[in-house]
C-alpha cells in the first residue's frame, strides 16, 4: 500500500513538472517577441529589460533558465513580478487564496446539498411532473453562463432592487475577511455562493438522478425490496450509497479545480480578489512570474484532488479496496 | 514415414495471469498449468469442467487469441505457438470458433448476411455474386431460411442466432471448430436442436470439433473422447463411453453424481465434495483436488499426481484412481 | 398460499400484452413446489407478483393471491412491506449481483432482521452469525464481516439464503437459485433448500428450467409454457407419466447421462413464443407433434388422477406416450 502511495505521489510530481515546463516553454521559447520584453511587461525601460535578462538568465540555455525560474519560485521565494513593479508573487497568492477558498467552500456545501435534494427527489418521483420540472431547471442552470448570471444577479442585488428589503443587506462587491468581520464575510459571499452553485446543482442533480435510476435497475435493489424494506430506505441506503461513489469522485475533481482558481468568472464579476481573478489579471498583463505561480498553484490542487479522489474511491467502494 | 498427426495439439500448455490492483497486491493466477491434449481429425473431443477450470482459456490459447505463457500449440503438426498474427492468417481459415452467447457474439448493428459474409470478405477475394451463393448455401446448412439474411440479430430467436454464429464459423470451410459452451445460453427445448445440428454438420462436412461444455449430458452426446479439467489442469482424459461407464478420477465421479436426473426416483447424491472450486489455491505441492476430495490421503497432500496412463488412451491424474481401466490388468500399486 | 386465476398483462403501444394468463396453484405448509419453464413461460413474473415486486407502472395484475387467508393483490404497500421478507422471502438467480456491494454480509442480515423486529443491533448480529453457520458457511463470524465480492458464488448464495431466512418466513421463493452455480455447488445448495422445511419449517417454491433439479427436490411439480400452466401434479406422476406433449417432449430431448445414447436427440421443433407472438388456441400447437383439430381452441386443465393437464389428448383418453403424431407434424 505504501509503495503504491509513493508511486502515486511520484506521478503527481511528474505531472506538475510537466505542466511547469509547458508553461515555461510557451512563455519563453515561443518564437517571435523577445522574452525579456514579455516578462518585463509593456513599456518597459531598457534598464528593466537588462535587469530582467540578468535575473532570469535569458542569455543562458533553456534548461538553465527553467532552473533559475524554479529556484526563485520555490527555493528563494523571492520571485518578483516585473509588470507590477516588484510585487512579490508568493505573498500575493497567499493573500488571494483564502478568498477563493471561502467562495468555493461555501458554494461547495450549497451545491452538494442542493444536488442531493434535486437528484433524490427527481429519482424518487421519476416520470412525474416534478421530476421533469427539476430536470428542466437543472438544464437551465447548466446552460446559463455563470458570468451572465452573476452580472444579472448583481444588477438586481446591487442596483435595481438594492433598496428593497430583499437585498438591502447586500454589501458592495468585494471580500471581507472572516477573521475581521464574520457577518460581513457571510453577507458578502451569500450571493456569490448561490450564483456559483447553480451551475453545479443543475449538473450534479442530473448526474445523480441518472445514476440513481441506473442503480434502481440493479439486482441488489430488487433484493433490498424483497427484504421488505421501505422504499425510502431502499433509495437512501442502497441506491444512493452506491451512486455516491461516482458523485463523490466527480465532486472531488471539480472542487479541486475550483480551489485552484477555476472560479475565475465568478470572482471577477463579484469583485472577489481570489486566485482566479489573480490568474485572470496576470494573463491580461502577460505577467510570466505570476502566471507561472498561479498555474502551478492550480495544477497542484487538481492533482492533489485527483489523488484524494482515488483514495476516497477506495474507501467508499470495498470492491476496489479489497478486490480479488 | 511419420504416423497420423493430430489436427490440433496442445503440449504442456500454460497460461499465467498477474492480477490485483495496486492497492490490494498482485498475485499470479495459473489459468492453465501444463495442459496436454490432442484432437484427431474427424473426432469430437469434449472438454468438461466447472467455472475456473480453464477450458475457455484453453480454447483461446489454442486459437492464439491469447498469448501462451509456456508450452506449445500445434496445428496439423505445425508449431503455431509463437508465429506472428500475420503468419497465422492463412491458418485461421481452417480453425474457427463458435461462442456461447449468441447475443453477445453477433454485432447487433449488422445484418445476418453481413455477419456471415465477413470471414469471406476478410480472407478471400470473392465477388459479391460468389458470396451470395455461399451465403444461401450456409443458411441451408444451418437450417435457416435464406430470405432472412437481411434481418438483424434481434429479429431472430436465441436458437436462430446461434445458428447464424455457426454459419459464420462454417463460412471458410474450416477443418476444426472449437465450440465454447455453444448451447449453454439456450433454452432447454432448443439445446437439443443445436446439438443435433452440430452432429449433422460433422457428418456432412467431415468436421473436427473441440466441444467445451460444463454440461456432462451434452458432452456425452456429442463427443467421442473427452477431457475433464479442474483448476487449470486435466485430471482425466479418455474415451467418453469408458469414462462414463467407470470414471477414474474422484472429481469426475463427483461431477457425474451431481448432475440432476430427471426421473421419478431421483434423489440428491450422498457423498459430495465439500466447498467449491474457488478460494485460495492449495499449496504448490500436492493434488489440486485434494482439499475437496472425499478420498484424499496423506500422499495426496504431499505429492502432485502425474497423468497416469491406464491404457487404451486413458489417462488420469490421481494416486488412487477409482478404476484401473479396462485394458489394464496388472496388479494395483501399493497404496 | 393460494393463487387463483392470476393474470399479468402489460400496457404497450401495441395494446395489452398478456404475459401470464389464468394461473392457479397452491402451496401447502412445508411443501416444496417446483415450477418449470423456459423463457417466456412467465414463471418468474408470476412469483414476483406474489410479493408485489413488479415495479412497472404499466403492469395490470388481476386475480387472487391469498397468503394465510389474506388477499395480497391490492394490499396497501405498507402492509405488503411487512409481509415481504418476514413471511414470504425471495432469492434470485444471480448471486453475483444480488447484494449491495458496499455493505458486509452481516450488515445485510442485520438490516433485514431489524426491519421487521425491534431487536438490538448486537442481538441481531448474533443471530446473523448463527444463521450463517446454519447455512453451512465455515467460520461464520469472519464471513459476516466480509463483503459480497469476497465470497464465491456458492458462498454468496448461501448468504442470500441466510438473509432470506432471517425472519423465519413461512414461504421461500427461490428463482433459479442454482443456475449460475457450478453443478457440484448446486447439489450443496439444493441440499440446503431441502433442509429448510425440516429445520425451519418453511415451504419452498422453486423456479427452474432444469427438470432434473425439480425431480430431485420437489413434492409437486408445475410446468408452465407461454404464460400458462400446462401440467401439474406430484413429482412421481409428472415424471412417470407426463401428460402434456411439452413436458413429454422436453424429457425426451434431454441427452441421457447413462444408458443408451441416441443417434440424434428427439428435439422439439421451433422455439418458445414471446408474449407478443402467442398463437390463438393452445400455445404449444405450432410445435406439437400431436396437434389436431381441437387444438385451435384453448384447452382447459383436464384432470387425470391427481394430475392436471392442459391438453385435448387427455379428455380423448390418450396421452403423449400412446398418441399417434399428426400427419403434418415436422
Amino acid at each position: 500500500m505504501l509503495a503504491a502511495a509513493i508511486r502515486r505521489l511520484a506521478q503527481a510530481l511528474f505531472v506538475m513538472f510537466g505542466i511547469s515546463v509547458l508553461v515555461f516553454l510557451i512563455f519563453v521559447a515561443t518564437p517571435g517577441a523577445d522574452p525579456a520584453a514579455r516578462i518585463a511587461g509593456r513599456n518597459a525601460s531598457p534598464e528593466t529589460l537588462a535587469a530582467v535578462r540578468h535575473d532570469f538568465g535569458l542569455d543562458r540555455p533553456l534548461p538553465v533558465q527553467y532552473a533559475v525560474l524554479m529556484r526563485r519560485l520555490f527555493v528563494t521565494r523571492d520571485l518578483m513580478s516585473f509588470v507590477n513593479r516588484g510585487q512579490q508573487v508568493i505573498p500575493t497568492i497567499a493573500e488571494a487564496a483564502p478568498v477563493t477558498l471561502s467562495l468555493v467552500a461555501g458554494a461547495g456545501v450549497l451545491w452538494v446539498i442542493g444536488s442531493l435534494v434535486v437528484g433524490l427527489v427527481a429519482a424518487a418521483t421519476r416520470g412525474s411532473v416534478l421530476d421533469r420540472l427539476l430536470m428542466i431547471l437543472g438544464l437551465i442552470g447548466i446552460s446559463m453562463p455563470v458570468f451572465w448570471l452573476a452580472e444579472v444577479v448583481n444588477l438586481f442585488t446591487q442596483s435595481r432592487w438594492h433598496d428593497t428589503w430583499l437585498f438591502s443587506w447586500v454589501p458592495p462587491l468585494g471580500y471581507q475577511p472572516l477573521t475581521t468581520n464574520p457577518l460581513g464575510w457571510f453577507k458578502a459571499l451569500v450571493i456569490p455562493w448561490i450564483t456559483l452553485s447553480i451551475l453545479f446543482i443543475g449538473l450534479y442533480g442530473r448526474v445523480l438522478r441518472a445514476s440513481l435510476i441506473e442503480a434502481y435497475e440493479e439486482d441488489y435493489i430488487r433484493t433490498a425490496r424483497a427484504k421488505g424494506l421501505s422504499e425510502r430506505r431502499v433509495l437512501l441506503r442502497h441506491a444512493l450509497r452506491t451512486s455516491l461513489i461516482t458523485f463523490v469522485s466527480l465532486f472531488g475533481l471539480d472542487f479541486g479545480a475550483l480551489v485552484g482558481g477555476g472560479a475565475v468568472l465568478t470572482e471577477v464579476v463579484f469583485g472577489l480578489h481570489g486566485v482566479g481573478k489573480l490568474t485572470y489579471d496576470a494573463l491580461l498583463n502577460l505577467d510570466l512570474p505570476l502566471i507561472m505561480a498561479t498555474v502551478l498553484y492550480a495544477s497542484f490542487f487538481v492533482v492533489a484532488a485527483s489523488a484524494v479522489v482515488d483514495i476516497g474511491y477506495a474507501w467508499l467502494d470495498p470492491r476496489v479496496r479489497l478486490g480479488r | 514415414m511419420s504416423g497420423p498427426v493430430p489436427l490440433l495439439e496442445a503440449v504442456d500448455l500454460s497460461k499465467h495471469y498477474r492480477v490485483g490492483s495496486w492497492l490490494g497486491g498482485r498475485v499470479t493466477v495459473r489459468a492453465l498449468d501444463g495442459v496436454s491434449l490432442a484432437v484427431w481429425p474427424g473426432e469430437t473431443l469434449g472438454l468438461v469442467g466447472e467455472s475456473g477450470c480453464g477450458k475457455s482459456t484453453l480454447a483461446r490459447c489454442v486459437l492464439r487469441l491469447t498469448e501462451v505463457t509456456a508450452g506449445q500449440v500445434r496445428f496439423d503438426g505445425i508449431d503455431i505457438t509463437r508465429t506472428s498474427q500475420r503468419a497465422l492468417r492463412p491458418l485461421r481459415r481452417q480453425m474457427q470458433i463458435v461462442f456461447q452467447d449468441p447475443s453477445a457474439s453477433l454485432n447487433p448493428r449488422r445484418r445476418a448476411g453481413d455477419l456471415i459474409a465477413e470471414p469471406l470478405r476478410v480472407h478471400g477475394r470473392r465477388s459479391p455474386a460468389d458470396i451470395r451463393v455461399r451465403l444461401v448455401e450456409l443458411m441451408h446448412l444451418v437450417g435457416l431460411h435464406p430470405d432472412h439474411l437481411g434481418r438483424f440479430p434481434h429479429e431472430f430467436s436465441g436458437g436462430q442466432r446461434q445458428r447464424i454464429g455457426i454459419a459464420r464459423a462454417l463460412a471458410l470451410s474450416p477443418r476444426l471448430i472449437i465450440a465454447d459452451e455453444p448451447v449453454s445460453a439456450l433454452d432447454v427445448s432448443i439445446q437439443a436442436q443445436i446439438i443435433n445440428l452440430f452432429m449433422d454438420l460433422q457428418e456432412r462436412l467431415g468436421l473436427t470439433y473441440m466441444f467445451i461444455s460444463h454440461d456432462l449430458r451434452v458432452v456425452r452426446q456429442v463427443s467421442t473422447r473427452m477431457a475433464v479439467m479442474y483448476r487449470g489442469a486435466i485430471v482425466e482424459l479418455g474415451s467418453t463411453e469408458a469414462i462414463f461407464r467407470a470414471p477414474a478420477h474422484p472429481y469426475t465421479a463427483a461431477l457425474m453424481a451431481s448432475v440432476p436426473e430427471a426421473e421419478a426416483e431421483a434423489r440428491l447424491p450422498e457423498q459430495l465434495p465439500a466447498g467449491d472450486g474457488r478460494g485460495e489455491m492449495p499449496e504448490a505441492t500436492g493434488c489440486r483436488f485434494q482439499p475437496r476430495c472425499p478420498m484424499a490421503r496423506d500422499r495426496c497432500r504431499d505429492e502432485a499426481p502425474p497423468l497416469r496412463d491406464l491404457g487404451a488412451g486413458r489417462v488420469v491424474a490421481c494416486h488412487f484412481p477409482l478404476t484401473e481401466g479396462e485394458a489394464h490388468d496388472a496388479a494395483r500399486p501399493a497404496c | 398460499m393460494e393463487v387463483r386465476d392470476l393474470a399479468i398483462a402489460f400496457r404497450t403501444e401495441a395494446g395489452l400484452v398478456r404475459v401470464v394468463d389464468n394461473v392457479s396453484f397452491s402451496v401447502a405448509e412445508r411443501e416444496i413446489v417446483g415450477i418449470v419453464g423456459e423463457s417466456g413461460s412467465g414463471k418468474t413474473l408470476s412469483l414476483l407478483a406474489v410479493i408485489g415486486l413488479i415495479q412497472d407502472p404499466n403492469a395490470v395484475i388481476t386475480g387472487s393471491l391469498r397468503y394465510k387467508g389474506r388477499e395480497l393483490i391490492g394490499l396497501a404497500p405498507r402492509r405488503l412491506h411487512r409481509i415481504r421478507g418476514r413471511e414470504i422471502a425471495m432469492i434470485f438467480q444471480d448471486p453475483m449481483t444480488a447484494l449491495t456491494p458496499v455493505y458486509t454480509i452481516g450488515w445485510h442480515i442485520v438490516e433485514q432482521i431489524r426491519a421487521h423486529a425491534d431487536i438490538s443491533r448486537r442481538a441481531a448480529r448474533r443471530r446473523a452469525i448463527e444463521l450463517l453457520g446454519e447455512v453451512g458457511l465455515p467460520d461464520p463470524a469472519r464471513q459476516a464481516d466480509r463483503y459480497p465480492h469476497q465470497l464465491s458464488g456458492g458462498q454468496r448464495q448461501r448468504a442470500l439464503i441466510a438473509i432470506a431466512l432471517s425472519c423465519n418466513p413461512s414461504l421461500l421463493i427461490a428463482d433459479e437459485p442454482t443456475t449460475a452455480l457450478d453443478v457440484t455447488v448446486q447439489v450443496q445448495i439444493l441440499r440446503l433448500l431441502e433442509r429448510l422445511r425440516r429445520d425451519f419449517g418453511s415451504a419452498v417454491v422453486l423456479i427452474t428450467h432444469d427438470m432434473g433439479v425439480v425431480a430431485e427436490l420437489a413434492d409437486r411439480v408445475m410446468v408452465m409454457y407461454a404464460g400458462r400452466i400446462v401440467e401439474c401434479g406430484t413429482r412421481e406422476d409428472v415424471f412417470r407419466q407426463p401428460g402434456h406433449p411439452y413436458t413429454w417432449g422436453l424429457m425426451r430431448s434431454i441427452p441421457p447421462l447413462h444408458g443408451a445414447k441416441p443417434r440424434r436427440l428427439a428435439a422439439i421443433p421451433g422455439s418458445p413464443p414471446s408474449p407478443a407472438e402467442r398463437p390463438a388456441g393452445c400455445p404449444f400447437r405450432p410445435r406439437c407433434i400431436f396437434r389436431h383439430a381441437p387444438c385451435l381452441d384453448q384447452p382447459a386443465l383436464y384432470a387425470r388422477g391427481g394430475q392436471e393437464i392442459a391438453c385435448f389428448l387427455i379428455p380423448e383418453g390418450s396421452d403423449p406416450e400412446h398418441a399417434t403424431p399428426a400427419v403434418d407434424a415436422a
